[in-house]
């Protein structure tokens, strides 16, 4: 299976660390990578530490942080070559670091692929920060980079700043994808892919505080999908969805499942990559949203998505369609 | 027990000390200078033999390269020179610029043909298409003609970006590689160029690994010091990146250093561009004080502050580079930068801090301000590497700082059309590298090569500074040329005041090292366009004489 990679930038300050501790420690069963520029930020939990070997903090959890060195892509290759490697890896971008880039380190192997690139932003100062004369145009940057922005220290303004800041966001960069938490490793959860296969579709957990933020939408079908409409129907997924994923067969590929991937305003509609079990007929289409609560319309994904299963194609197409597939 | 003297005349020599400016003989012993004068003044110490065969030569204290990286040395253990800029490798041989696409394949044909293994890859380096006569783009069917069946990858000068040709591309699956850097053609085939570390790597591991990671092979301090050498250096400078923090690098650098037959003193910086955080810099630098030897020793900290000029990614004041208004990249956030300045500057340390653009140098200096409120220290010697757009504003506060600098003055012959057309426009280009100006506000300053990004040569970079001429013959910034006196102070003495080490090197005084480089007519006198060409005939070294091939 070839690794997903996430990209985590954002201003020095905006919460990137916390982030990536949350996930270090509750990795949810995922066996995932962290590459950072310096172990001394993560702070790892020293019960958590089986063994330190030069650049590499391996977890008793499975998972590992490995140190950038001085060469990410060299910290990368190795990650993707080891034997039972990492199932998803990600990457902490320095504070200076333009996201955009350090993604481009997610197509320099052929097993790596980029998943998405999650900016961090400090609530409460971004807004002046993007003024800064030193760092203005990379803070601001940076935010147009991000497929998913996650606006952290929250609970640090009160609720009509927030609404300031989400606004200026969205108005600045148009498409913009936000989460926010008070904390940013309250949002974890949202990065990773999870395992792979229908099981990666299984609801996410809904703790308190997630529960109160996000909503989870769901589509099964038992028939087939149009491509072009599932497509078209993901382009326009609205800006309250953040993640979504899914599992479905394609009338123009009955043989292959293909996998959906979203992350903020980034998505991917790829085969199962050669060599996983071929189709059953049996197998459904199952995409899961994931959004946030206040802002999720179940009834407007439900219109969204119901032209994608063949069954609403005219009948005599239809039938044609589905007499391909199954002979 | 006092060694033997040794006493060496020449047609001149230029001590490039204030008060004491000439003689005609140097009396050494013990690798120190024991008199200098006639001969009978230096007679008076006793026994002596007489080496006259510089005795119609020109000795001057040892030039000091300030700023040039072991990377050089790797490079040549490692790769075949094949670049647009003359360079001598470190056995003195002339490697003649390869200034066209034809001229390039034509020479690969030539060194393919000497690889008997038909699976060895061919590795070049130093390429850099920008500097061609004709700046066409080099594609993987011009390096088919070399071969299509081994694997070819040739880096450029800038080391960010690649060269390869269709069996690199092959055998490292490119097919299967999306990086942008790996830039394509119309039908979606790989060019052969690869931009940046993402689009290189796969080609690195699989033809060219030895480009990568710390090599403790003791052939690249030879071939770093060879290269210095046969071009008059007795002083180098290793720019910071190395990693001698790590025992077995270290103890490959002792070994080299500690041969007799090593021919220049190495002067490296602390690393603090792949280390991460300010305290490991600083114990580092505390533990490896001592861990030198006669030719290797440890001065300063560097730190990067921002990217290359060239590349774009030097840190701009208003308004940006030229026609687009863009800004480049910090190397670490400024409110970093205050905090590593300020708790360096507090532990005692020399902060080395590359900044090649503006905003750069802006940024540095008002960290220094802010560490000399906190802490005032007397004679610390912090000081910029490249400064190439130090206005007057900035060099006025580095006087009233104590920061220094080493200028990039071979920017200005190399770079120099580039920047006018490219990055920075007429007037910014004209202004690049303001010696002149620096010296007359009393900071002191040296230049560089930055070996491998320009050829290690400290008299073509005292000529650059001299004569800023561009390599179409264009003359820069005419008033911040220096006299030939205070570029060859820029290359001696004042570098080692940078280094610390002033009172052992820089200048020739009783007392001091016996550094000399022995060249073969006078640069203070010679037609100034003429200094790159003063023939370095060979190097003192603490008295022991190492010859220059040719």
């Amino acid at each position: 299976m070839n690794i997903p990679v996430s990209v985590i930038g954002g201003y020095l300050g905006a919460g990137k660390t916390t982030l990536l501790n949350r996930l270090l420690a509750d990795p949810q069963g995922v066996r995932l990578a962290v590459v950072v520029n310096d172990f001394g930020s993560v702070n790892i939990d020293a019960a958590l530490i089986a063994n330190r070997e030069g650049e590499t903090i391996s977890l008793t959890n499975g998972c590992v942080c490995c140190s950038i060195g001085d060469n990410l892509a060299l910290a990368l290759h190795d990650l993707a070559e080891r034997p039972n490697g990492p199932e998803h890896i990600v990457i902490e971008a320095s504070g200076v670091a333009d996201p955009a880039r350090i993604a481009d380190y997610a197509a320099s192997h052929p097993r790596l692929f980029l998943d998405g690139i999650i900016v961090v932003a400090d609530a409460e100062t971004v807004r002046t920060r993007v003024h800064d004369k030193y760092v203005g145009d990379l803070v601001r940057s940076q935010l147009e980079t991000a497929d998913l922005v996650v606006l952290s220290k929250v609970d640090l303004i009160d609720a009509a700043a927030f609404r300031q800041v989400r606004a200026w966001i969205a108005a600045e960069m148009p498409g913009a994808r936000i989460v926010a938490a008070p904390r940013a490793g309250q949002v974890a959860d949202l990065l990773l892919s999870g395992a792979t296969g229908y099981a990666a579709l299984s609801r996410p957990r809904a703790d308190g505080e997630h529960a109160r933020q996000f909503a989870t939408w769901s589509f099964v079908h038992r028939q087939m999908l149009d491509g072009d409409a599932l497509r078209t129907a993901v382009a326009a997924l609205p800006p309250a969805v953040v993640r979504a994923k899914g599992i479905v067969r394609l009338v123009e590929a009955p043989e292959r499942r293909f996998v959906l991937q979203l992350v903020g305003r980034r998505w991917s509609l790829e085969p199962e990559p050669v060599g996983t079990q071929d189709a059953l007929a049996s197998d459904p289409s199952v995409i899961v949203c994931i959004g946030l609560a206040d802002q999720l319309e179940p009834e407007g994904l439900d219109a969204l998505f119901a032209s994608t299963p063949v069954a609403a194609l005219p009948g005599a197409v239809r039938d044609l369609l589905q007499g391909e597939a199954t002979t | 027990m006092p060694g033997p003297i040794t006493i060496f005349s020449a047609k001149k020599i230029i001590t490039m000390d204030p008060a004491v400016e000439e003689a005609t003989h140097v009396a050494v012993r013990d690798g120190i200078i024991l008199e200098l004068g006639t001969l009978e003044e230096c007679a008076v110490w006793g026994p002596y033999t007489l080496d006259d065969r510089f005795g119609d030569s020109i000795l001057v204290p040892g030039l000091i390269e300030s700023h040039a990286h072991l990377l050089d040395g790797l490079l040549w253990a490692k790769a075949e020179y094949v670049g647009p800029i003359d360079r001598r490798d470190p056995s003195g041989k002339l490697h003649e610029a390869l200034k066209s696409v034809p001229a390039l394949v034509k020479r690969l044909k030539e060194i393919e043909a000497t690889i008997s293994d038909s699976k060895t890859p061919l590795i070049g380096w130093g390429v850099d298409p920008s500097l061609n006569d004709l700046v066409d783009p080099i594609t993987r069917h011009d390096l088919d003609q070399v071969s299509k069946t081994r694997p070819i990858f040739l880096l450029h000068a800038s080391c960010h970006l690649a060269y390869v040709n269709s069996a690199t591309l092959e055998l490292a699956n490119y097919a299967a590689i999306k990086a942008p850097g790996v830039l394509r053609d119309t039908s979606g085939a790989p060019t052969g160029e690869l931009q940046e570390m993402a689009a290189m790597m796969a080609a690195i591991k699989a033809v060219a690994s030895d480009l990568v990671g710390a090599s403790t092979d003791t052939a690249q301090f030879f071939n770093f010091a060879k290269v210095a050498q046969a071009r008059g250096a007795t002083t180098i400078v290793d720019g910071g990146g190395s990693t001698y923090f790590e025992p077995a690098f270290l103890q490959a650098a002792l070994a080299a250093t500690g041969s007799p037959d090593f021919p220049v003193r190495i002067v490296a910086h602390n690393n603090g561009i792949t280390v991460p955080k300010v305290e490991d810099m600083i114990a580092a630098a505390t533990s490896l004080k001592d861990k030198g030897n006669d030719k290797l020793t440890f001065q300063g900290i560097k730190i990067l502050v921002d990217g290359s000029n060239q590349g774009f990614t030097g840190r701009l004041r208003a308004p940006g580079y030229l026609r687009t208004g863009a800004n480049g990249l910090w190397n670490r956030a400024p409110e970093e930068l205050t905090r590593i300045v300020s708790a360096m500057h507090a532990a005692g340390m020399q902060i080395v801090a590359h900044c090649n653009a503006d905003q750069a140098s802006e940024v540095f200096i008002e960290a220094v301000a802010a560490a000399q409120a906190e802490k005032p220290r007397a004679d610390h010697r912090h000081f910029i590497v490249h400064g190439q757009l130090l206005d007057e504003a900035q060099l006025r506060r580095m006087a009233a700082l104590g920061i220094s600098a080493t200028l990039f003055s071979n920017h200005m012959y190399y770079w120099g059309d580039f920047h006018r057309a490219h990055t920075f426009g007429a007037f910014r280009a004209a202004a690049m590298n303001p010696a002149a100006t620096a010296l007359r506000l009393g900071v002191i300053v040296s230049a560089h090569s930055d070996t491998p990004v320009s050829p290690v040569d400290p008299l073509l970079t005292m000529w650059a500074a001299v004569n800023r001429v561009t390599t179409t013959g264009r003359v820069q910034g005419p008033k911040e040329r220096v006299s030939a006196y205070e570029g060859l102070r820029m290359m001696t003495y004042n570098a080692a005041w940078l280094l610390h080490r002033d009172h052992e090197i820089g200048s020739l005084r009783v007392g001091k090292r016996a550094d000399f480089t022995v060249l073969g007519s006078d640069p203070l006198t010679v037609e100034p366009m003429a200094i790159k060409d003063v023939p370095v005939l060979a190097t003192i070294l603490g008295g022991r004489v190492f010859s220059v091939a040719g």
